[in-house]
């Protein structure tokens, strides 16, 4: 799915973004980066149409994403928490949100199936999340989103509440994840070598008031270090200037 | 020094698991019970002979059941109403937020409102009638039983919601899969709490204007001078209060949260 982001702006009772401006083709991997509280969840709340935007527009395949009540995006999200519910096995919990996209109730468990398996859940479809590790709730949320076969599939710093370890296991997962199905992801993240390290395409965000203040094609052309070390330095630079202002 | 540690463990665990200090306690009062009983006679304290003497003769006579299943009878019809009315404020008050702001101060209102009051009431209204103490259960019980489902409803994930937005669960299936999960533990607990003042609503009502219930029966025992009457339905009351929090609440809860 091509991803339009055109002039965002949004404002709470102060400005997050203003002008936010970028596009990304068809099985990208984008990763937005920028210092803390710059408006990087807002942005891909936008994106994902949970929050209109004060200005501007979002095109997904060149149509405009609609805001409130049924919209017809196809887009799966990952959100920082798993998001599960805790009184369903892994397996219902995939299968619940493919009810809205029809077929019997057989069907949907294969498929919830298919996809944990995907995501190396295998053996753990009956488990309630409870039961299983933050990772693992976390790839059955990226199972969740990926069933519904979305064209883009959006994630808020989905490893943030992981350990290291984990972190790294997962990493490599999504990066696998993402060249099998060649979707078009976009990813949250404050870690610079996160970003480095999975993305295609790197968004870097100013400080409050977001703009993008740099967009990086991150091809394997350029030196990941010498890239950590560029990406790094600038985001010295936004927390500089964003400093003595509270952050949201 | 390990075998007495053992040992000492062993006894610590056997303690426990018979409440060896509730049983020391039950029978210090028993004993005492007793004692009081032979210096102050049947009259004012029946032995505890005397109350299980009792507790057979109304087994054999088969009152033990007429008189449980009048007072469970009127008990189910008024927390069960309760229970109806409750879970529907607790709907309103999620479809439509203006409707949670008026169950909140009925609540309050109702529950700030004396046993007596609608004792009298129902008198009046319904006379000597099954339905007094029904409508008296039913107006106790109520804001105990819509004050949980209210703070179950309140209780919902509001980040679940959201996830089922993003997946365009419908809502029904929102209301399914997500709300009523969510509030039913919390239903569970007002049920509970609330049956356990049913029973003790109900019984007190049944003193006045109706001829059969548990309530009904402790008074007739005290006109006719019976005392060990009043103290064996006393001991039906609490029997039936510790069998419906094992056999119904507990193993309800348990299934609950097998998740967890």
């Amino acid at each position: 799915m091509k991803v339009e982001v055109d002039a965002i702006t949004k404002s709470y009772a102060i400005p997050v973004l203003a002008g936010v401006t970028f596009q990304a083709a068809e099985g990208d991997f984008i990763c937005l980066l920028g210092p803390n509280g710059c408006g990087k969840t807002t942005l891909l709340r936008i994106v994902g149409g949970l929050e209109p935007p004060t200005a501007g527009e979002v095109r997904l395949d060149g149509r405009p994403v609609l805001y409130g009540g049924a919209s017809n995006l196809h887009v799966g999200v990952v959100f920082q928490e798993d998001r599960l519910l805790p009184w369903m096995t892994l397996e219902d919990n995939v299968a619940l949100v493919l009810k809205p996209l029809g077929g019997d109730a057989r069907t949907r468990l294969a498929t919830a199936r298919r996809y944990l398996r995907f995501v190396g859940l295998q053996g753990f479809e009956t488990y309630y999340p409870n039961r299983v590790s933050g990772g693992m709730r976390q790839r059955a949320a990226i199972a969740r989103a990926l069933a519904i076969e979305p064209g883009l599939l959006l994630m808020d710093e989905p490893f943030a509440a992981l350990d290291a370890q984990n972190r790294r296991i997962m990493q490599a997962e999504v990066r696998r994840i993402w060249a099998d199905t060649g979707k078009t992801f976009v990813f949250v993240t404050h870690s610079i070598e996160e970003a480095v390290a999975i993305g295609t395409t790197l968004v870097m965000l100013s400080a409050r008031p977001a703009r993008v203040r740099e967009l990086i094609r991150n091809d394997g052309t350029r030196d990941p270090h010498a890239l950590v070390d560029h990406l790094n330095q600038v985001i010295m630079e936004e927390v500089e200037r964003q400093q003595g202002e509270p952050c949201r | 020094m390990t075998a007495r540690a053992d040992g000492s463990g062993g006894w610590e665990a056997w303690t426990r698991r018979l409440r060896l200090p509730t049983v020391v306690v039950f029978v210090a009062v028993l004993v005492g019970w007793e004692l009081a009983s032979r210096r102050y006679g049947a009259y004012v304290l029946p032995s505890p002979e005397a109350v299980v003497a009792g507790l057979a003769i109304i087994v054999r006579s088969g009152e033990l059941w007429t008189h449980t299943g009048a007072s469970l009878y009127r008990i189910v019809i008024g927390f069960g109403g309760a229970l109806g009315l409750a879970i529907v404020m607790g709907l309103a008050s999620f479809l439509w937020r203006p409707a949670r702001v008026v169950v909140r101060d009925v609540v309050t209102v109702l529950n700030s409102t004396s046993v007596f009051v609608w004792i009298v009431v129902s008198l009046i209204w319904f006379g000597l009638t099954d339905l007094a103490p029904m409508f008296t259960t039913f107006m106790i019980t109520l804001p105990v039983v819509a004050a949980n489902v209210v703070e179950g409803v309140e209780s919902v994930d509001r980040r679940l919601l959201e996830m089922g937005q993003v997946y365009r669960l419908s809502g029904w299936e929102k209301f399914r899969a997500i709300v009523i999960p969510s509030t039913v533990p919390h239903l569970v607990a007002g049920m509970k709490v609330g049956f356990g003042l049913a029973l003790k609503v109900s019984v007190v009502a049944e003193i006045f204007g109706v001829t059969s219930g548990i309530g009904y029966i402790m008074n007739y025992s005290r006109e006719i001078l019976a005392t060990q009457m009043v103290f064996v339905w006393a001991t039906v009351m609490i029997g039936i209060m510790l069998l419906t929090d094992k056999l119904l609440f507990e193993s309800l809860t348990r299934r609950l949260e097998r998740w967890r």
